[in-house]
């Protein structure tokens, strides 16, 4: 039949093994924490990862296995591709679309446990239902719209070995979800786990699984991070790889805050002047001129503000190249960090000008200033 | 934490400058080891405030700043322990007689995890007062964050040294 072959080829795809069972399971024990994450209204972008991922943590959550979550699994490759260049957590969506997937045949299969037509289709209605929330979400549920149809249908075809399964001696565990009295408006009261033939069912053990399965999850999330990690299998070579990583990354550190120690005994950072001379006035190309003066081997000492203030004015008029040559009559009296000789007027000098200065105006001229070194 | 790279960077560019202009008053003549030691004290503080609190590994690097440099002698010597460990073990199966195989090498293999995860915790700040869970979540933050400041950081010594070269 096709849809056999075809269930028997999506199965080879995603390589029916015990490690894949594992991941399938995993995927959906975010169901009802995502569930609620994603219908209650996300204030802002800022919610922390910890919060949302801690979720899962404070429930003892029962795990349904809906066979879709194996093309689930195949799902977020692509979209880990697609957000590579944002390094913060772009799995956070992809675990959001999966939850979002995975809850609606939660919901649907909650309601038969046994085979029929009518859980799929209000799966796929529901699945709508939930996409249109998950569209509210940040653009990068895209990628999941075109799977939507897919899990529909394998969904239908997986149901026919989950009952092979069922035949094989599978137990079936019942337990009332914790999270009835959380916000979601969709409530699924009770969460019937199914688990795999041999494995334990009491509550310790399943915690004990859920935690493991979520470890993994964010195991694959920092082997996305880090480079080189894609290929290694096991735990222990992955985690060896970021120590390497976390390693070489501090070390750059500390040896890039020493070259900036030692690049120039007498470099100022003249950022002062900046925002005293430049509020926020100037185009965007101006802006690697300012940052020149800044970076200054200092000529002289002696020079009132009012001097090279109407100096780094000028310059700014011009439209200054990064690294082509500065006039040398600018002079820079005021000293920094980066700087051996500071005279006291200076030092004081600047005393007041930061502490009076606003520190409003500093702060954007600041940012657009170094972002041009950015 | 749906920060992108960009503005991540902002902020601590920002602040840094604010904590090395803070920096600037304190001592008038430095030797270059304490002002590196500044530097780097400022840029770390500037990282871990553009974190605003919500990352655990922030609020310990603010908390306590001064952490010792990663050492690299680690790596040989649990080599070593492991191979030691492990015939160890092989040898009291195998006296015991049972040849469950796939229980030696997962053994193994958690005492290679636990071995590693003591590592990270060590290399994460305010690390050993996590469990697993959070120390990944932590790990992933920290990377991040590592990989501005030394992206903001190189961008502003090359940049430094691009300027300088003309005028020696």
């Amino acid at each position: 039949m096709e849809s056999k072959a075809g269930t028997t080829e999506t199965r080879s795809n995603i390589t029916a093994s015990d490690g894949e069972q594992v991941a399938a399971l995993e995927s959906l024990q975010f169901t009802d924490e995502f569930h609620r994450l994603i219908l209650a209204p996300t204030s802002d972008n800022v919610t922390s990862l910890t919060a949302l991922l801690e979720l899962p943590a404070s429930r003892a959550l029962e795990l349904l296995h809906s066979p879709a979550s194996a093309k689930l699994i195949a799902a977020p490759a692509p979209s880990f591709e697609a957000l590579k260049g944002n390094f913060l957590f772009p799995s956070n969506t992809t675990l959001i679309d999966q939850a979002a997937r995975s809850s609606v045949f939660a919901g649907g299969v909650n309601n038969t446990n046994n085979k029929s037509n009518a859980p799929e289709t209000t799966s796929n209605n529901s699945t709508l239902n939930l996409e249109k929330a998950v569209k509210s979400e940040p653009a990068e549920t895209e990628s999941s719209q075109p799977l939507v149809s897919d899990p529909a249908v394998e969904k239908r075809n997986f149901k026919r070995k989950d009952h092979e399964k069922k035949a094989k001696g599978s137990t079936k565990k019942s337990k009332t979800a914790a999270n009835d009295s959380s916000v979601g408006p969709e409530k699924l009261p009770y969460v019937h786990v199914r688990t795999r033939r041999g494995e334990a069912t009491d509550s310790h053990s399943l915690a004990e699984r859920a935690r493991r399965e979520k470890i993994n999850a964010r195991m694959k999330l920092l082997q996305e991070l880090v480079p080189g990690c894609n290929k290694i299998s096991g735990t222990a070579l992955v985690l060896d790889e970021i120590i390497n990583h976390v390693q070489s990354l501090q070390n750059q550190v500390e040896f890039l805050s020493m070259r900036l120690a030692a690049v120039n005994p007498r470099i100022d950072f003249n950022l002062n002047s900046i925002f005293t001379t430049e509020s926020g006035s100037l185009p965007d190309n101006k802006f690697p001129s300012m940052v020149m003066p800044l970076i200054w081997p200092e000529v002289q000492v002696n020079g009132n503000k009012q001097q090279h203030q109407q100096q780094w004015q000028f310059d700014a008029l011009q439209q200054p190249v990064w690294g082509r040559e500065v006039c040398n009559n600018y002079i820079t009296p005021e000293n920094s960090l980066l700087s051996y000789d500071s005279s006291a007027n200076s030092a004081t000098l600047h005393a007041n000008q930061t502490e009076n200065g606003a520190m409003k105006s500093e702060e954007v001229p600041t940012v657009r200033v170094v972002e041009r070194l950015l | 934490m749906h920060l992108p790279h960009s503005t991540l960077k902002q902020e601590f560019v920002k602040k840094w400058i604010m904590g090395l202009q803070r920096c600037k008053f304190s001592n008038k003549k430095m030797s270059i080891f304490e002002r590196k030691k500044a530097i780097k004290l400022s840029a770390d503080t500037a990282m871990a405030s553009a974190r605003k609190g919500l990352t655990c590994w922030s609020r310990a690097l603010i908390s306590n700043p001064d952490r010792p440099v990663p050492t690299t002698t680690r790596r040989a010597s649990s080599a070593c322990k492991k191979i030691v460990k492990r015939s160890r073990r092989i040898r009291r199966t195998a006296k015991c007689g049972a040849a469950r195989k796939g229980q030696i090498t997962r053994s193994i293999a958690q005492c290679l995890v636990r071995k590693r995860t003591q590592i990270l915790k060590s290399l994460i700040p305010g690390g050993e007062f996590m469990n697993e869970v959070c120390l990944i979540e932590e790990t992933l933050d920290y990377i991040t964050s590592l990989r501005v400041q030394v992206d903001v950081m190189r961008s502003l010594a090359s940049a430094s040294a691009r300027a300088s070269e003309p005028h020696n």
